[in-house]
């Protein structure tokens, strides 16, 4: 979304405007909900943290800096709000990965049976990696890996100096690698070629 | 690892997140030395399986927005409500009360009154109290 209109829009919002909401809810749910999907680890508590975390960024709202795109900070909303959830009885990182309404990417049509399997093997190797590592280092993979943000997104999302964000990073992805190799994945084989 | 090259770095370099001139000294380290360079292929390698986890656009569900709007505009219709229902209480006591009917009868009537909003308040509380302690108010159905 073009930030003018982003701002026009937060604008009328706080003047009292929900139905102006609507195109922000939906430019940013997508993403809210992968980055919700991949803390908690189902999509159906991802949906309930999704719509918790529009509620509150819209009450919110009037503390909102116009200077600031809205992306960041209503996804700092979200993970704290996942994070509670995580804390509190009502959800824990559920696995889904064998769920169809997680089918991430849809197989290549050139991809045979076989090829497909270990797409999908892999896929799920992943995902129970994932929920190995915790919810420290599974959220900045997340935000790294499947928001696919840049240093400075994190760090504010995080709300962390933007030089530790590497050092999160290295330490979660080698907390990853060793879930992987405890499941059994292999990384003798890889090429080296820089 | 070479001393001049941190995990730091590997992970910047890793990302596209260095300048050109620290992302040059990266690759010349990595030129240098094979641990480093197995290091970060195999840190690659973990990143490309993430590609796989990436979301399809717009294969995997309906909107939240009408659930949200939900959320936003209840609390204005439960404001109308509760104060339409206030000034015509407050008008009701009012007339009642201006009324030329006998004080006995007035007392009668306002105690009936008090009284059932008592036992609706004391039924509301025990409920409440029984949702605080109750173990199984987090289960969803």
């Amino acid at each position: 979304m073009q930030p003018d209109l982003e701002r026009e829009l937060i604008r009328k919002c706080k003047a009292g405007d929900a139905r102006f909401y609507e195109p922000l809810v939906r430019a940013y749910e997508p993403s809210g909900l992968r980055l919700a999907t991949g803390m908690l680890g189902n999509l159906d508590d991802a949906r309930d943290a999704l719509q918790d975390a529009f509620v509150k960024a819209y009450e919110a709202l009037n503390r909102f800096d116009l200077r600031r795109p809205f992306g960041p900070w209503f996804f700092q909303i979200l993970r704290n709000h996942c994070r509670d959830m995580l804390r509190s009885r009502q959800a824990r990182f559920k696995l889904e990965a064998l769920d169809e309404r997680l089918e991430m990417r849809p197989a290549d049509a050139e991809d045979g049976p076989e090829r497909r399997r270990q797409r999908a093997a892999a896929r799920d190797l992943l995902w129970r990696a994932l929920e190995r590592v915790g919810d420290e280092h599974r959220e900045i993979l997340v935000l790294k890996e499947l928001q696919g943000l840049r240093y400075t997104e994190i760090a504010q999302i995080l709300d962390i100096p933007e030089g530790t964000v590497a050092s999160r990073l290295f330490h979660a992805r080698r907390a990853l690698r060793a879930a992987l190799e405890g499941m059994g994945a292999e990384f003798a084989e890889v090429d080296t070629g820089a | 690892m070479p001393e001049r090259i941190t995990h730091d770095d590997l992970m910047r370099f890793l990302d596209g997140e260095l300048s050109p001139e620290e992302h040059a000294r990266v690759q010349a380290a990595l030129a240098d030395s094979t641990e480093l360079g197995r290091e970060l292929a195999i840190f690659r390698a973990m990143k490309g399986r993430f590609q796989d986890l990436t979301f399809h656009p717009g294969s995997y569900h309906q909107s939240v927005w009408d659930e949200v709007n939900e959320h936003l505009t209840r609390p204005v219709g439960w404001i109308l409500v509760v104060a339409g229902v206030v000034v015509w209480v407050a008008y009701g006591v009012y007339v009642f009360v201006a009324s030329p009917t006998e004080l006995w009868e007035k007392l009668a009537a306002g105690a009936v009154a008090i009284g059932m909003l008592v036992l609706l308040a004391s039924v509301l509380w025990e409920r409440y109290r029984e949702w605080l302690t109750d173990p199984y108010r987090d289960i969803q159905r």
